[in-house]
């Protein structure tokens, strides 16, 4: 009994901690996916340098443009169409956003995160930057326990 | 004592001779699973200066692995959940059961003084006992019936006959040391001395090690490769039987210090910048004078881990 409850705790858990991962949003009229999400690089490097496969799809043809939180103007508009696609090559440092939009709002849209001051925002992605190592070498010392796993 | 803070003093010494003229680390980076907040710049920009890293580093691991106990009569040591927990003060830090204390960082090197749970003892934690029974050889000797001859049918055995077969009881030791850290982009490694200072054995060990990180993609893999030297003291405590331990099933043994090594190897694959898939994979070779104890069926400890990791 006590087995099988630990084994229910564990596997709720475990499904809780997971829940991040396959969370999706409410179907949206505009889905912008967009590869990779994550860079990973090392403590000592600068930046990533990245090649982002970038595509959209909407229920109802549209004019969008596509924008990200570094620069004010659209990166992209494309004309009434349901589904389109580019390629982008970048280099960055830190956490980033690309939105889709329709046009009037992204070519008015000022450098910054902020919907509200940029219009709406109708399908966004968030890019990730994470730094793995420390330099803080107590950071990197190796505990020899026999339990050490990680 | 007296021993372990004049090796402490030598080891201050002898690195802080190194240490006037060196300049500290200019730059500091997020940890992993931390946001890297910084400007956005091309290849062959100045150095990230990045926000000071949180002092608390709490992560989990839930899946399956083992480590696999050496000692007779003992079970495998399971592991399915691990956790990482562990605070860095300015000069104060505790590293997952580590109390530790920075004296001296610069670009080269960061000496610590620690303190520690000796980890032999945790093996002595999953024993059993086995009864073994003895039967009288023509000439007098005694032999283990451990199992029926080939071609005999087992003599009956009654339990007053039996011997118990079980590795002795070992206690914890706390031991204090030394340890010396370096890292570049030539990888990391360490210098370590520790010494009983709970007068549990008495015994110290050296211990050096270096590894080496891989990114590629989403994915790191950290090799690594360890040495430790063990003294007579420490290991004859763990390892040896005592004359007073000794039985018709379990022989006395006299441990000597040696010299054990180990390999190693992490590979993470990142899903989010907070989980990430584990898999480890450690082999430690159990010096010669341990391999040989009668306590000790396996010459060597293999331990694996696969699951999936959080950085909280």
């Amino acid at each position: 009994m006590r087995a099988r409850a630990f084994t229910l705790a564990g596997l709720l858990s475990g499904l809780t901690l997971l829940s991040p991962l396959f969370a999706q949003d409410a179907p949206t009229p505009v889905r912008l996916i967009i590869k990779p999400l994550l860079c990973v690089i090392d403590k000592d490097a600068t930046s990533c340098a990245v090649t982002f496969d970038i595509r959209w799809k909407s229920q109802v043809p549209g004019e969008f443009c596509l924008n990200d939180s570094v620069q004010a103007t659209p990166l992209r508009c494309w004309p009434r169409s349901l589904a389109g696609e580019m390629t982008q090559e970048r280099i960055f440092a830190e956490d980033f956003r690309y939105w889709l939009s329709l046009p009037a709002a992204g070519l008015s849209l000022p450098a910054g995160d902020s919907p509200a001051a940029g219009g709406e925002r109708l399908s966004e992605v968030k890019i990730e930057v994470l730094r793995v190592g420390s330099n803080d070498r107590r950071r990197e010392r190796r505990t020899r326990h026999v339990w050490d796993v990680l | 004592m007296k021993f372990l803070l004049k090796v402490a003093a030598f080891w201050a010494a002898a690195t802080l001779s190194h240490a006037q003229a060196l300049p500290a680390p200019e730059a500091t980076a997020a940890p992993a699973g931390e946001a890297a907040p910084a400007a956005e710049q091309a290849v062959g920009s100045p150095p990230l200066i990045l926000p000071e890293e949180r002092r608390w580093r709490l992560g989990a691991a839930l899946g399956y692995g083992e480590r696999s106990n050496p000692l007779i009569q003992s079970d495998d040591i399971p592991v399915v959940i691990d956790l990482d927990i562990a605070y860095f003060g300015k000069h104060w830090f505790f590293d997952n059961g580590d109390l530790g204390l920075q004296v001296l960082d610069n670009s080269l090197f960061t000496t610590n003084i620690v303190a520690r749970v000796n980890s032999d003892r945790a093996f002595f934690s999953k024993t059993n006992t086995k009864y073994v029974t003895y039967t009288v050889l023509s000439g007098g000797f005694t032999a283990p019936i451990l199992s029926a001859a080939p071609g005999l049918p087992p003599e009956p055995i009654t339990p007053e006959e039996a011997l118990p077969l079980k590795p002795p009881d070992r206690s914890y030791a706390v031991e204090a040391g030394i340890e010396t850290l370096f890292g570049g982009e030539w990888g990391q490694a360490s210098l370590r001395w520790f010494r009983d200072v709970s007068h549990t054995h008495d015994g110290f060990e050296v211990a050096a090690d270096y590894s080496y990180r891989i990114t590629r993609g989403r994915m790191t893999l950290s090799p690594s490769v360890g040495l430790s030297y063990k003294n007579a003291a420490l290991t004859d405590y763990y390892w040896g039987v005592q004359p007073g331990e000794a039985s018709r099933t379990l022989d006395a043994y006299q441990a000597r210090g040696g010299l054990g090594w180990e390999a190693g190897m992490k590979l993470n694959y990142y899903l989010t910048k907070k989980t990430r898939v584990a898999l480890s994979a450690n082999y430690e070779r159990l010096q010669h004078s341990v391999a040989n104890s009668p306590l000790v069926e396996q010459d060597y400890v293999l331990g694996y881990f696969a699951g999936l990791a959080w950085q909280f």
